[in-house]
């Protein structure tokens, strides 16, 4: 679905590169979470997918970024907008109308969608983010977490295939980062959206994505399924990215010889190793 | 808490008006105001503006604008009041300070229009959608791209109004006194203030813009409004009543 | 340290801070804890005298908020918020470190002295535009600003939020130390893994009301209270309430691992 091959960057009157030789493959139905420490370019290579790097900010771009088939040097930014929804960092900027039915319209109307499709859209996008009894709030009275939905909305009425997402539950407390994550991973399974996200909570990332990749001073530094990257627990340190605290315990029981098995991943599989490695020992 | 500026949701008769009368209808009677010379007309309009808050639900808020302006008003009525000469002595005070009927005639004047001209503002912003707002804009000739452009910066003014509260927040947390009482030292302790939120402005309209794009900004064409907009009777109402106000300004202003 | 007494506060006829009474003696860590809206930094703000009760009292070093300017709350305390860049104004890291010792720290030469302390300790460059360090960077300089005078109390609402890990841990350490130093802490976080490392201390705060108050072994493991407060127990004690038992009180990976090892020698 994405393929980025040899992707270099730097902002124009920069002479810092901001990506350096990025090469990343994401399949259709992917779940991909990109995570690192802040600086190391994870935003920059979100916008190298939708297009705003290299068409709304200029560069040195070295590399190819096609996205559903389409060159992102050739394809203009609203081409690729057909295929790419995306959600930035600060929710507030980018939310434009006054209730939350406009918001979600206003892309709709832009794109020139059919008039009899467009209620139904509508419909489609508030019941995917979970938020149909929003539909004629203001924005402005609305909780950080239900605007993050309704930005979610707004991008999935016009029913992208990708849906790219930064630090979308970053100011944002547990329980409603958690819901947030749930209706992308809806978004994934039910609709099949292909989902990146850039996240600094690896827990979240752990629970729901199905690959993760780690970004350090603009390079790739590892890139694969969830549990083969937590088996990098030091490449991570150093790259200044933590691992949830299960998996943690699992290198400590590996270390104490109890447990060989997968690393876990959520509560639910923590609990299995537990019970694995205290079982009957006079077996093992 | 809804701030200034911030659409008020509802389905009343004036909600639903055709956002062309209501930007004519709220413009109409600023230019009343300002046309007539007669302190009852423009009481009236504040009357009629009150009145439409209550028809729209938000008479509160309304009253909250009007608490605040009237606090202003009464400043700049005292600023005022002293400064005219000429017209007949009817309080006098030592220090050859004295108020004339047509200072107090000129000032009342004064700030009943500066209220009677913000009230209807403040309403037609509040039951009136961005988006709605817009294509009213380019139903009046305005490019969209300049019509979105306005109601954007309109919409962005409760944000660093915010904005700046949190960041005089943060500076009286650390010491600063802003309730001095001596103006120019205010100022001085404020200025400073301005260049984070400049530059946070400029970062959030940077991203809003990006934001608009991504959303297929660009590719709007002419007709790609979705919504429809009927002219009612509500609207021949309402710009019936307009008329007839403009038509009162003007005999009052030949006979009166 | 810090006192409040029957707190409440409501903005616009609704009801923000209904009634809340606690006291952090000198040297308490406390993290407070609550979903989006739960009234946490309106907490803040009250514990900082820059909103002033509705009722009862607020003490900041036995001084009633109500009666005294914020300044002279500000010469004890110190206020760290979210987004630094609503704090910093000044043109150059050194500046913006002495702006907030000129407001508390009247002789010039113990301004210079801290100010250098200061720098040194955060190994920021004096000389560097704010504007032009990273995000982390920044709220690194926000925290040193705010604890160059030597606040006896320091209020953080989310001093974490928008950092990445290696950051957040910079950020603990600093105010860790000056916790061990004798400072009393009062940090709002939704990072429940940040706030069980570092906090002794948890107030839960739901709709208002202070819903929970206790040692953070004990708040962590209470499920019944993390739920109302839809807040969401950190990893160990989770898997520790999960696994039920002779594990049910692990609180730290260690404790988890030795509790694992010791389980299975019990049996060989």
């Amino acid at each position: 679905m994405i393929r980025i091959d040899n992707l270099s960057f730097a902002y124009g009157g920069g002479e810092k590169k901001v990506l350096e030789e990025i090469s990343l493959h994401i399949g259709e139905g992917d779940f991909l979470g990109i995570i690192g420490p802040s600086g190391a370019g994870k935003s920059t290579l979100a916008f190298a997918v939708n297009g705003v790097v290299p068409h709304h900010f200029n560069g040195d771009f070295y590399g190819r970024v096609t996205v559903d088939g389409l060159d992102s040097l050739e394809a203009g930014p609203e081409a690729l907008a057909r295929r790419v929804g995306s959600v930035l960092q600060d929710i507030e900027s980018q939310l434009l109308a006054s209730v939350v039915e406009d918001e979600i319209l206003f892309g709709l109307e832009n794109f020139s969608l059919p008039r009899a499709q467009i209620e139904e859209r509508i419909s489609y996008a508030l019941a995917a983010a979970g938020i149909s009894d929003l539909r004629a709030r203001a924005i402005s009275s609305l909780s950080g977490g239900q605007k993050q939905k309704v930005a979610i909305a707004a991008i999935m009425a016009l029913r992208p295939k990708i849906m790219l997402l930064d630090e979308p539950t970053g100011e944002l407390d547990p329980q409603s980062s958690l819901r947030v994550f749930e209706t992308l991973s809806q978004l994934n399974r039910l609709h099949g959206v292909t989902i990146v996200v850039i996240e600094q909570k690896i827990m979240m990332l752990c629970e729901f994505a199905h690959r993760l990749a780690v970004m350090e001073r603009g390079r790739l530094i590892l890139e694969g399924p969830v549990e083969e990257v937590l088996l990098y627990p030091e490449k991570l340190e150093a790259a200044g990215v933590n691992i949830p605290r299960v998996a943690t315990l699992a290198g400590k029981l590996r270390a104490r010889g109890l447990y060989q098995g997968k690393t876990p991943l959520n509560i639910a599989q923590a609990t299995a190793m537990m019970k694995e490695a205290t079982k009957d020992a006079a077996l093992g | 808490m809804s701030g200034l500026l911030d659409y008020v949701p509802g389905n009343t008769f004036l909600h639903r008006l055709h956002p062309l009368s209501k930007l004519i209808f709220s413009f109409g009677l600023c230019l009343a105001c300002f046309l007539t010379q007669n302190h009852w007309l423009v009481l009236g309009v504040i009357v009629c503006s009150l009145l439409q808050a209550a028809l729209a639900g938000m008479l509160k808020p309304a009253l909250a604008v009007l608490r605040a302006l009237s606090k202003l008003s009464l400043l700049l009525f005292l600023a005022q009041v002293f400064f005219v000469r000429q017209g007949q002595i009817v309080l006098s005070l030592p220090l050859d300070i004295y108020i004339t009927d047509q200072g107090l005639s000129f000032s009342c004047l004064f700030v009943l229009r500066l209220i009677a001209v913000t009230l209807p503002l403040f309403i037609m912003l509040s039951i009136t959608r961005m988006s709605d707002l817009t294509n009213a804009l380019t139903r009046l000739g305005l490019p969209y791209k300049y019509a979105f452009a306005l109601t954007t910066a309109m919409r962005f003014i409760p944000l660093f109004g915010k904005e700046m509260s949190e960041i005089m927040e943060a500076q009286t947390a650390r010491g600063v006194e802003f309730d001095s009482k001596n103006f120019c030292k205010k100022l001085k302790l404020i200025l400073p203030l301005c260049l984070p939120l400049l530059l946070s402005s400029v970062r959030r309209i940077e991203n809003s813009a990006i934001a608009a794009e991504l959303r297929g900004f660009n590719v709007r064409k002419k007709d790609s409004g979705y919504k429809r907009y009927v002219l009612g009777r509500g609207d021949a109402a309402v710009l019936g009543a307009l008329v007839l106000i403009l038509a009162a300004v003007g005999l009052e202003h030949f006979y009166g | 340290m810090l006192r409040l007494a029957e707190v409440s506060f409501g903005l616009e006829g609704e009801r923000i801070i209904s009634k809340i009474s606690f006291t952090l003696g000198q040297g308490e860590f406390a993290a407070l804890l609550g979903e989006n809206g739960a009234g946490k930094s309106t907490l803040c703000r009250l514990s900082m005298g820059l909103l002033k009760p509705a009722a009862g009292r607020v003490l900041v070093c036995g001084q009633d908020t109500a009666a005294v300017k914020t300044s002279a709350i500000a010469r004890q305390a110190g206020f760290l918020f979210q987004n630094p860049d609503r704090q910093i104004c000044r043109p150059s890291v050194a500046g913006e470190i002495m702006l907030g010792l000129e407001l508390t720290v009247p002789d010039p030469a113990e301004r210079e002295r801290r100010c250098r302390e200061t720098l040194a300790l955060f190994s920021l460059d004096p000389e560097a535009h704010p504007f032009n360090l990273s995000r982390g960077e920044r709220q690194l300089l926000a925290l040193a600003s705010v604890l160059a005078p030597g606040p006896r109390l320091l209020i953080l609402d989310e001093p974490t939020t928008g950092l990445d890990y290696r950051e957040c841990m910079t950020v603990m350490e600093i105010i860790a130390r000056r916790n061990r130093e004798g400072a009393t802490v009062l940090m709002v976080s939704h990072d429940m893994e940040v706030a069980s490392d570092f906090a002794r201390r948890v107030l839960v705060l739901n709709r208002g009301e202070l819903a929970g108050d206790g040692p953070v072994r004990e708040i962590m493991r209470d499920q019944a209270l993390l739920q109302r407060a839809s807040l969401l127990p950190p990893q160990i004690p989770a898997l520790a309430l999960s696994l039920g038992g002779q594990f049910a009180a692990a609180f730290t990976i260690e404790e988890m691992a030795a509790l694992a090892a010791n389980s299975r020698r019990g049996r060989l």
